[in-house]
């Protein structure tokens, strides 16, 4: 498999503080990619050593195969980026600030300025001065600014920060039409779960400087292995659980506060054979639903377990070494 | 915003020529760029231009009132020997204003500016992320600095010039040969202190820091070093001294208008030092800062 961004070990401390700490991060080209966290991760931080924009202190990265900071102008000219929130000068027109990109770009990049405005919608506003833009519009700009790379990688810091609903939705269209009808690979850093799991295919979860596990929007929701878990409702509790703990077709199965909670062994399919078995041993079965993960179960699963730990950075090497999981 | 527009670029269509183009080219777009964000700076560009013309338009205002007022005081052969407004003596003293005393200020006004102007409109990151070296970054912020500078300096001067001839009167009006040396030392008065400027202010990447650091040095501590005889020959490292030997009108009393006696190959040489030391912080600090 291809990446598009791939680092070892990457570290960045700032003074005594440990900003990254050793991250190995594996991001699939021609993917949606999505990097979450609580506020204060390292998220932003890790964008930025990316981008060059701040040097690493260990570790190796690789920007669409260029390795960086080495090779970092190969690597950047097809790279789009935004970091933190998108800034220009106000006093200019929004087709001004794209001006001044392209320039620096070179030459042939002024003619894709126009081009990019349509495709975000502001060609009508690109005569007005940025000091009169909407949030939403100044994230249209730096999009259109990304665009002047002709990336093939895009990376958005909290791309929907300041966006309304509507501005979130068309952003969330204009993520997978990059990635599935123009073969582009987004990064998405975000503390946004929902907007990682409707958006990305992928995603990484970061905290306090460790990539803690990374995977399948799916593998990730189910804790780095496929989960086939029930919700039974059942009249007879004891003898239920007695009559799984005894069925090949189920792992485990305990209470919860939902009702009895069972790990199937095999396929959602043997759900109901897990039904039929209850039924041939008396219990009536008031419920049956299946277990749907979230990432946001997962997210404040494997975010509070690091809560937890006594001390954190040591704890959390362990969490992150168990649950590894590469996409 | 749309989804998909049938003219947007795509990952997959063929790239277009990248930063493999002629560098003279990218060098000029990138000049134009930063005179742009100089240019469209309104508030930058109106104070540059009161401090560099108001002066003078000032000066000749109230010196053709005095004459119109007072023509036997104020005349040629005055009490006060003052004559009418224009002519090589109040050229002269027009030149000094210029170049030594609000000239600079509009120039500093401009370097600084263009020396923190990405930064702190938080746009540097933007650019380095173009994958364009910070050094060349830093290296067009120098020459559309100076044309700014150079256009507001020469709108002063044109306005000294036109004052001296219209107010002349009887009095002699400078050559051809005074005038284009004093237009050369305006230009080189200003125009390094206008680059001195965009190094300090890379370095520091504060704006009122670098304008503070400019105006004291170059208003109070330069002349008062420079009137310390004690301090002998280190006085000849003092920039404005060594400017001011360019001059082509006297302006003090080192010769060539300074008040420290130097070569000419002494004060071109600290001129050059002064302006090698700044633009290398400056692109150091460019080069090496968190974006």
């Amino acid at each position: 498999m291809e990446f598009a961004i791939e680092t070892h070990g990457l570290t960045k401390r700032f003074g005594a503080r440990t900003a990254l700490d050793g991250i190995d991060l594996q991001v699939p080209r021609g993917s949606a990619f999505g990097f979450l966290g609580p506020n204060g991760a390292g998220k932003t931080t890790i964008i930025r050593t990316l981008l060059g924009l701040t040097a690493a202190n260990a570790g190796t990265m690789e920007v669409l195969g260029y390795p960086v900071p080495h090779q970092g102008a190969q690597a950047l000219r097809r790279v789009g980026a935004i970091v933190e929130e998108p800034r220009f000068h106000p006093n200019l027109t929004g087709r001004e600030n794209l001006r001044i990109v392209a320039a620096v770009r070179g030459p042939e990049t002024r003619a894709l300025i126009e081009p990019a405005l349509d495709r975000v919608g502001l060609a009508d506003r690109a005569g007005n001065k940025v000091k009169s833009y909407s949030m939403g519009m100044r994230q249209r700009l730096g999009v259109a600014r990304c665009l002047l790379a002709d990336p093939l990688l895009l990376i958005l810091d909290e791309p929907t920060n300041g966006l309304d609903p509507g501005g979130i939705q068309e952003f969330r269209e204009m993520i997978r039409a990059m990635v599935e009808q123009e073969g582009r690979t987004v990064f998405v850093s975000s503390h946004l779960l929902d907007e990682v799991e409707k958006t990305c295919d992928a995603a990484a979860i970061v905290d306090r400087g460790k990539v803690i596990v990374q995977g399948s929007i799916a593998e990730l929701a189910q804790g780095g292995g496929v989960r086939n878990e029930l919700i039974l409702g059942v009249d007879d509790v004891e003898l239920a659980l007695t009559t799984l703990g005894a069925s090949e077709l189920v792992s485990d199965a305990h209470r919860s506060d939902e009702g009895l909670r069972v790990e199937l062994t095999g396929e959602p399919q043997t759900a109901s054979e897990v039904n039929a078995t209850l039924v041939r041993a008396g219990v009536g079965v008031t419920r049956l639903e299946p277990v749907r993960h979230s990432l946001e179960q997962r997210f404040l699963e494997v975010t509070s377990r690091l809560d937890a730990a006594p001390t954190g950075d040591d704890a959390s090497s362990g969490v992150a070494d168990e649950e590894q999981v590469r996409a | 915003m749309s989804a998909v527009a049938p003219t947007a670029p795509t990952a997959s269509a063929p790239s277009p020529p990248r930063q493999s183009d002629s560098s003279l080219t990218v060098a000029a777009q990138m000049f134009g760029a930063d005179f742009l964000k100089l240019r469209r700076k309104r508030g930058i560009m109106i104070w540059a231009l009161v401090l560099a013309v108001a002066p003078i338009l000032i000066f000749f205002l109230v010196s053709a009132i005095q004459h119109a007022s007072e023509p036997l005081k104020y005349g040629p052969h005055g009490i006060e020997g003052y004559g009418p407004a224009g002519g090589v003596k109040n050229f002269s003293d027009g030149l000094r204003v210029v170049t030594l005393f609000f000239g600079p200020l509009a120039a500093i006004l401009i370097g600084v500016e263009a020396g923190t102007g990405d930064a702190s409109a938080g746009v540097f990151r933007d650019l380095v992320v173009t994958g364009r070296s910070r050094l060349a970054l830093f290296a067009s912020r120098v020459p559309a600095a100076l044309a700014i500078c150079w256009i507001v300096i020469i709108a002063a001067f044109a306005l000294l010039l036109a004052g001296s001839f219209i107010f002349a009167s009887n009095l002699p009006t400078p050559g051809g040969a005074l005038i284009l040396n004093s237009l050369g030392f305006a230009l080189l008065g200003t125009g390094v202190l206008c680059v001195i400027a965009v190094g300090l202010a890379s370095l520091t990447t504060s704006k009122p820091a670098a304008i503070i650091v400019m105006i004291a040095w170059q208003v109070v501590a330069s002349p008062l070093l420079a009137s310390i005889s004690s301090l002998g020959s280190s006085r000849r490292a003092i920039l404005s001294q060594a400017i001011a030997h360019f001059s082509p009108v006297h302006v003090g009393e080192g010769g060539h208008g300074a008040s420290v006696t130097m070569g000419e190959g002494t004060a071109l040489l600290v001129v050059v030092v002064w302006v090698a030391v700044f633009l290398a912080l400056g692109a150091w600090r460019t080069r090496t800062m968190d974006a």
